[in-house]
């Protein structure tokens, strides 16, 4: 298969992706920490969207690969894929958690609160938890193959609802709480643009780059339970 | 011709694996029994052909349809009666069968059914509902399903488990008419007097591995494994 | 057609067992009802917090419903290995998803339409001339409900720890659910026009279609993983 072949060759570039991820993410750290302006509104607060939204960004990426991988799964059934999901799974819980907790600090000073229940916020929060129950799930299942299914058959489910809840928030929202705590919209300067653009590339590069070396710890572990099957086998009562 | 054919089936399940490149084939109207220690994978073995497991390499083939692409057209053909009885405890037990047959899409009248239950033994017990029943009573019922649906293969996990005596000669009975009507039987069983009654061949499965011996060998043998 | 009479007879044996053992429907009555008496002693019954809160009250009640209800839905199917049967039937597993869907939607709906007078009675509302209302609110809701809940009963029926399992795959997911439900319920109780509240009904309604259709077409990997 083609795209079998892309992964592997692209696996072959993992270390550049590590790399690649230190270096942006670095320079970008440093961009926007040290050198950029603080926001004219938001004060140095704005500092913390440098990594709110990149990995609010990753982590919605993270819940596509998924998405696109489960149904991958459930087409070809090959265990390599289900290691990419749970894999992918692990990492997009933690961009998920990331963004949230960020996003939390970062609205205490600026909305006056903790947490608000914003058609975003909220469907982050599902996608929080559908992920928890993803992980979940798959360790109460003994069955390899019942769990790779049935985790695919909850990625998939959770995926469709995610646009629902989205919505069903907002309605429910626009009813209640006038939208008074929108986030102005932002118009970027280049000094603060660029670190912004840099974190989201190395997020990205970080995610791939985590993925990789996690689907493989994940494809060897099984590797390794085959290895020991058999040696099981061959030592009987 | 063919009925089961096994290429180089093996399964694994999780930290073990059960079944090691096993190759079987039983061909029609031909009765084909299954010994081995507990444990060997014989139900594993068995659970495949009925399309409940996937083997986790290898393939296999039912009445020459592949095994993991035809698989809707394989399980109108195979019947397993095996350590699960899948009745309803409110059901009765006339109602269990109709609900069973029903939902493959059969019609069996009410007399197809009573003379099925007369014939394994439990004419009697028809309103009973099915949560009062031994589980050798159950085992009756399991048979008595599978004459009526009359599968072309049959697979027997423990077949005469939990069978008082003339019950043993009542399955054999059964299998014997199945055969006769062309149906493939594999059964797995630990009697071997009884199973030497009906079947054609025999083999064991040891250490992951299957053997195949003949009728003579087997009556003959001290022990099997 | 196989299809629909593998329907009918899922249906068909769900609605007879539970006549005969009345365990599902009793159990979610009564827990509901547990749930309404604690409210009403966690709540002061003055008519205008009644009015606050009595969406809220009604459908935490009905979900606790569903979580007994439809959690255990699939119970009696792994009982006696029910569930390979389905496996190994020859029909479209979507069938078996559909069947087991129509009797719990009634089951549900059996048991709502039973509660609701008694939070009419213990609540001192006075809505009763709007029960045609809340009944296309409930109805349309209880089925979304379970579409998702059904799908995940038969998910989390396999798994260990399934109690736990079922309500944390299954309250994230049927937010909209809710949401929707206790907005068109407050907007009957506020004596708003039809017109004010229909949009939560139609979002309610795409919501069923789309689970059910997703569904209907993931309940195969279910029984064939």
């Amino acid at each position: 298969m083609i795209l079998n072949r892309f992964i592997r060759w692209l696996g072959r570039y993992e270390g550049w992706f590590g790399g690649g991820a230190a270096l942006c993410i670095g320079i970008g750290l440093y961009m926007g920490l040290v050198t950029s302006p603080p926001d004219y509104y938001q004060g140095e607060v704005v500092r913390i969207m440098y990594v709110h939204v990149p990995s609010a960004k990753t982590s919605l990426f993270a819940y596509l690969v998924l998405f696109i991988g489960s149904i991958w799964y459930l087409w070809k059934r090959d265990p390599v894929i289900d290691n990419m999901c749970h894999a992918t799974a692990g990492i997009a819980l933690f961009y998920v958690g990331t963004a949230l907790l960020t996003g939390s600090i970062w609205a205490k000073p600026t909305w006056n609160t903790w947490w608000t229940w914003d058609p975003r916020l909220t469907s982050f929060a599902i996608l929080f938890l559908t992920l928890v129950g993803y992980l979940m799930l798959r360790t109460f299942l003994d069955d390899k193959e019942k769990e790779a299914t049935f985790a695919a058959i909850l990625a998939i489910i959770g995926f469709i609802d995610l646009p629902i809840v989205y919505f069903s928030v907002e309605w429910w929202r626009t009813l209640h709480q006038p939208m008074s705590m929108s986030v102005r919209g932002i118009s970027f300067a280049p000094e603060m643009l660029t670190p912004l653009i840099l974190m989201s590339i190395g997020s990205s590069l970080l995610f791939s780059y985590m993925l990789m070396v996690r689907t493989q710890m994940l494809y060897l572990e099984r590797l390794l339970e085959a290895k020991q099957g058999r040696l099981l086998s061959e030592t009987r009562l | 011709m063919v009925a089961i054919r096994g290429i180089a089936l093996s399964k694994s399940f999780h930290y073990h694996q059960v079944l090691n490149e096993i190759s079987l084939e039983v061909k029609e109207g031909e009765c084909y029994a299954l010994f081995g220690p507990n444990g060997a994978g014989k139900t594993t073995l068995l659970r495949i052909f009925a399309t409940l497991h996937r083997p986790s390499s290898g393939r296999f083939e039912i009445l020459g349809r592949d095994g993991l692409g035809d698989r809707a057209k394989i399980r109108e053909d195979l019947f397993l009666i095996g350590h699960g009885s899948y009745l309803y405890d409110d059901l009765s037990v006339v109602e269990n069968i109709q609900f069973a047959l029903g939902v493959r899409g059969g019609h069996p009248t009410d007399h197809e059914i009573k003379l099925a239950l007369d014939r394994v033994g439990i004419g009697a017990f028809r309103k009973l509902k099915s949560r009062h029943l031994s589980a050798g009573m159950k085992k009756r019922l399991s048979i008595a399903k599978t004459l009526l649906i009359r599968p072309k293969i049959l697979l027997l996990d423990e077949a005469y488990a939990s069978l008082d005596e003339r019950g043993v000669v009542m399955l054999n009975d059964c299998i014997r008419e199945f055969a006769k009507e062309g149906s493939a039987i594999l059964m797995t069983t630990h009697d071997r007097s009884r199973t030497a009654e009906v079947a054609h061949r025999a083999g064991v499965i040891q250490q992951s591995v299957l053997q195949e011996i003949t009728i003579q060998e087997m009556l003959a043998a001290d022990a099997l494994f | 057609m196989h299809f629909f009479n593998t329907i009918r007879w899922i249906a068909w044996k769900d609605l007879l067992s539970e006549v005969r053992n009345r365990e599902n429907i009793s159990s979610m009555f009564f827990f509901a009802l547990i749930v309404i008496f604690i409210f009403s002693f966690s709540f002061s019954l003055d008519p205008r917090t009644v009015q606050e809160v009595m969406p809220g009250i009604i459908w935490v009640a009905f979900g606790f419903t569903a979580i007994i209800g439809l959690g255990k839905s699939f119970l009696a199917e792994v009982h006696n290995d029910c569930m390979e049967y389905f496996q190994m039937l020859p029909v479209p597993k979507g069938a078996i998803y559909l069947g087991k869907f129509i009797g719990n939607v009634l089951f549900m709906l059996i048991v709502e339409t039973i509660l609701f007078p008694l939070f009419v009675l213990f609540f001192n509302l006075d809505v009763l001339e709007k029960f045609p209302q809340f009944l296309l609110i409930f109805g349309v809701a209880t089925v979304g409900l379970s579409a998702l809940g059904t799908l995940f009963s038969a998910l989390t029926v396999q798994v260990r720890a399934r109690e736990v399992m079922f309500p944390i795959l299954l309250l994230p997911m049927a937010v909209p659910i809710f949401i929707g439900a206790v907005e068109a319920t407050r907007g009957v109780f506020n004596g708003d026009a039809f017109a004010l509240y229909s949009h939560w009904i139609q979002l309610l309604v795409v919501f069923d279609v789309i689970f059910v259709i997703v569904s209907f077409w993931i309940f195969e990997f279910i029984l064939d993983f």
